[in-house]
């Protein structure tokens, strides 16, 4: 019986050392390098499929992390194989740290994928160059050539472009950000019909409508339990949340992108103090809910659909999806959110926020270079911009979409399991946002498409009403802030910066032209001055200022 | 006097009782917070957020339900069932002759052995080293680099020695003189009186093993053999799911009910666990660290 037992754990421990000692014997062998001169050719609707297929190993970010990777018996992987000659070995990396982390110790160990997302928990540029240094990376300069439509639909921003050249070459493929300009001021609607109110357009508008939606009982319920503004901390300083007071006086966030002849620190603008007392003046009116200093999104979040306050600037999908739209519906059935465009300030000036672009760049390892596999990656890369930009970013034609007579996705007479917007569909277009999509208006329907709410079945039309307001705005470019190097003693800078000014805001120093000087004597005294000699030094030298 | 003394104890009574209160609310209160998040529902996290106590009616197992129907956790689960099974038995085979080897005084070159043990547990080669090491022996997509790497704990290795040591002599010299050789001296004696110990550093090695996320980030490049923390660390680190969730994918539960539930289900195995070898645990810590 004991000898049994023995047999029985030897039988399982066995199981267990070959199940883990296993390791996929499906892969092919790697295609000799071709000819240079093939490599060269840009033509490819004329290229030939090698005869035995290039492996390409791929590493990047899933676009839903927790949906997993798409299967072994996926279908891209099959016509990838059969008409491009290209073995995709495809393997997600974990964003921020960790994904940072594994990309570096490959790095270490000269042994980066052939083609892979740069991963950084702070500024991915510096890690593409920190690779460019080593001599890990390849140009990829000759690459546009090789995939003249997927640069024409992907790699057309110069300025991001201008990121990734180092000594004259392109060692990053650039891919565009996701949705931009995303974020904007709405107000309740309902509240302002129900108030008579006008919708207001300048700060000092923007306040009384404020005041009145403290005050009126705007959700008539006999309650005083709403305030005019919702916001929460997000971004440096007071955050952006209050875009529309900085955004009226032209001192948006940390950095003046606005005069490239003036550039610095924002709060050196004498219009940054004119905007920290419209600050106080909304505080001291007791418009804002006071939780904000210390309100998470989440809770911020919870409150807007609890009717707690009637503007905010939030994110179009985070206010329209089905999920956080549905609690609001229940609520308010009469309620709505209406864009609101950015208050005009004493100057004229209506700034709507900074766009600072979240692009991806991913970058081909100079070993896959060296192997001969720059045309293969050029091919790949092509194919996900033409033939495979569908099947990757939706799935199959007729099995999880079909095309209207305008182009746009629908899903009529579509399986809803099948439907590339299903849960179960998720793991095979992973690779959507990071080198699929490039923001066409029929992609952008496709993933946040109209619906009907179901309590007061209301037609939300998130892109119409939301987004295409949004991007309409007077946005800053503000990609440049990407270059800037934290200072070495950025968290007491930050510290610093951040607190002081909460604290005139909150009341709890007076702001004045004495106090106020001496905070920017504080700040230098963190070293505000070098910070901004350095910032201005990086961006002229990536000719991004004069 | 006697009185003042009785008075004192029981206030000092009191204060200690007091302290350890306040530190069992200390773990308690979070980990209660972890388990209301985990079971409330949608509709009143949106709109109340995480309450202190849920009603019976409310508790909702929609986040449990939503990450163990999720494809890639039967597969998920299973590696790490593998991972661990393996990894302790690999580290308990490995462990127990070195501990053995270590505890037998008369063993040669037991110091010089002993040094070299000691030698990696202060000096630690580092990230890059080991993963050049793992690279070079076409480790990758294998869980052995995972497993082999951390096989022999020393800090394990060092309470198992302590235990054997406790052993008495006579009992192996008993053993030797019957004819049995060390293997047998091993397996017939020594392990048969080791149950707390084996089963002490086994959990060590389990708890080791299950927790494992970074070490298959790093060398697991196949996503089918990645373990069930790396899924489950996906989910958590997905903190704006709300805005770049499209599709209303994960509707049904909110974000943080879903984090709170993968902390729960990994710890779930564990919790299991403890309370079946509670009763070797002390005796097996406490027996081979005290020296009389």
């Amino acid at each position: 019986m004991k000898n049994l037992k023995w047999i029985i754990v030897s039988i399982l421990v066995a199981t267990l050392i070959l199940s883990a000692c296993a390791t996929k014997t499906d892969t092919p062998a790697v295609e000799e390098p071709e000819e240079p001169g093939e490599a060269d050719v840009p033509e490819p609707e004329e290229e030939e499929v090698p005869a035995e297929p290039v492996t390409i190993t791929l590493w990047a970010q899933a676009t839903v992390t927790e949906s997993g990777p798409p299967p072994n018996d996926w279908i891209a992987y099959d016509i990838i194989r059969e008409d491009l000659g290209i073995e995709l070995e495809y393997t997600i990396i974990p964003p921020a740290g960790d994904g940072e982390t594994k990309l570096n110790a490959a790095a270490a160990a000269n042994d980066l994928p052939d083609l892979f997302q740069i991963t950084s928990t702070t500024n991915g540029r510096d890690n593409l160059y920190a690779y460019y240094e080593l001599g890990l990376i390849a140009p990829v300069d000759d690459m546009f050539a090789m995939m003249p439509v997927r640069t024409e639909t992907h790699y057309n921003n110069q300025i991001l472009i201008d990121m990734v050249t180092f000594d004259s070459q392109v060692y990053g493929l650039t891919e565009p950000p996701i949705i931009p300009k995303r974020e904007g001021f709405v107000i309740r609607q309902d509240w302002l019909d129900a108030l008579d109110l006008e919708v207001p357009t300048t700060p000092e508008e923007l306040l009384e409508v404020a005041i009145a939606f403290k005050t009126q009982d705007p959700d008539g319920n006999g309650q005083d339990d709403t305030y005019g503004i919702g916001a929460f901390i997000e971004g440096p300083g007071l955050g952006r949340r209050f875009n529309f007071v900085f955004g009226a006086y032209g001192v948006l966030d940390l950095w003046n992108f606005i005069d490239a002849d003036s550039f610095g620190l924002n709060v050196r603008d004498p219009q940054y103090y004119e905007a920290m007392q419209m600050m106080i003046q909304l505080i001291d009116a007791g418009v804002i809910d006071p939780d904000w200093p210390t309100l998470s999104k989440d809770e911020f979040r919870a409150r807007w659909k609890q009717g707690r306050f009637g503007i905010m600037w939030e994110d179009f999908a985070a206010l329209t999806n089905k999920s956080n739209y549905a609690p609001f519906d229940e609520n308010f059935p009469e309620g709505s959110w209406t864009p609101l465009a950015a208050p005009v300030g004493p100057e004229g000036e209506a700034y709507y926020g900074l766009y600072e672009g979240n692009f991806q760049i991913f970058a081909v390892s100079q070993r896959a270079v060296d192997e001969g596999k720059k045309e293969a990656i050029a091919r790949l890369l092509e194919w996900i911009a033409t033939d495979g930009y569908y099947l990757l970013g939706f799935g199959e034609e007729g099995v999880n979409f079909n095309l209207d007579d305008d182009g746009f996705l629908t899903l009529d007479g579509i399986d809803p399991e099948q439907a590339y917007n299903a849960p179960e569909r998720q793991p095979y277009t992973q690779l959507r946002n990071q080198l699929v999509f490039y923001n066409t208006l029929a992609e952008i329907s496709a993933r946040y498409p109209n619906y009907t709410t179901e309590v007061s079945g209301k037609l939300m039309t998130p892109i119409e009403t939301y987004l295409s307001f949004f991007q309409a705005q007077d946005w800053v470019e503000g990609f440049a802030k990407k270059l800037i190097q934290p200072p070495d003693n950025a968290a007491d800078f930050e510290r610093f910066y951040n607190e002081g000014l909460l604290q005139f805001v909150l009341g709890q120093k007076e702001l004045t032209p004495e106090t106020w000087a001496e905070y920017l004597d504080g700040l230098d005294n963190q070293g505000a001055e070098a910070y901004e000699a350095a910032a201005t030094q990086v961006l002229q030298d990536a000719g991004m200022l004069p | 006097m006697l009185k003042t003394k009785t008075r004192g104890a029981f206030g000092f009574q009191v204060g200690i009782a007091l302290f350890l209160f306040v530190a069992l609310l200390i773990i308690v209160i979070p980990f209660w917070r972890v388990i209301m998040t985990a079971f409330v529902p949608l509709d009143i996290y949106t709109n109340r957020g995480v309450p202190f106590l849920l009603s019976p009616g409310d508790w909702s197992g929609e986040a449990f339900k939503q990450l163990m129907t999720h494809s890639q956790f039967p597969r998920a689960l299973w590696n790490s069932v593998v991972i661990t099974v393996l990894g302790v038995a690999i580290s308990m085979t490995l462990t127990i002759p070195l501990a053995y080897g270590l505890s037998t005084r008369d063993m040669p070159g037991r110091k010089l052995i002993m040094a070299f043990v000691l030698f990696t547990y202060l000096f630690s080669p580092g990230l890059i080293p080991v993963y050049l090491l793992i690279t070079g022996m076409k480790l990758t997509n294998n869980y052995l680099a995972i497993i082999l790497p951390p096989a022999v704990s020393v800090y394990n290795t060092l309470i198992m020695t302590s235990f054997f040591e406790e052993l008495p002599v006579e009992l192996k010299e008993a053993a030797r003189l019957d004819g049995a050789n060390e293997f047998q001296v091993l397996r017939n004696v020594i392990l048969p009186l080791s149950k707390p110990i084996l089963l002490t550093i086994g959990l060590f090695y389990a708890v080791y093993f299950w927790n494992q996320f970074f070490t298959p980030i790093l060398y697991l490049n196949k996503n089918e053999l990645l373990p069930l923390p790396v899924l489950l660390r996906n989910i958590l680190i997905s903190s704006s799911l709300n805005e770049y969730v499209e599709y209303n994918a994960f509707s049904t539960s909110a974000v943080e009910s879903l984090k709170a539930a993968g902390v729960l289900i990994t710890m779930i195995p564990m919790l299991l666990v403890y309370p079946w070898i509670q009763r070797y645990f002390t005796k097996g810590t406490l027996v081979g660290g005290v020296k009389e």
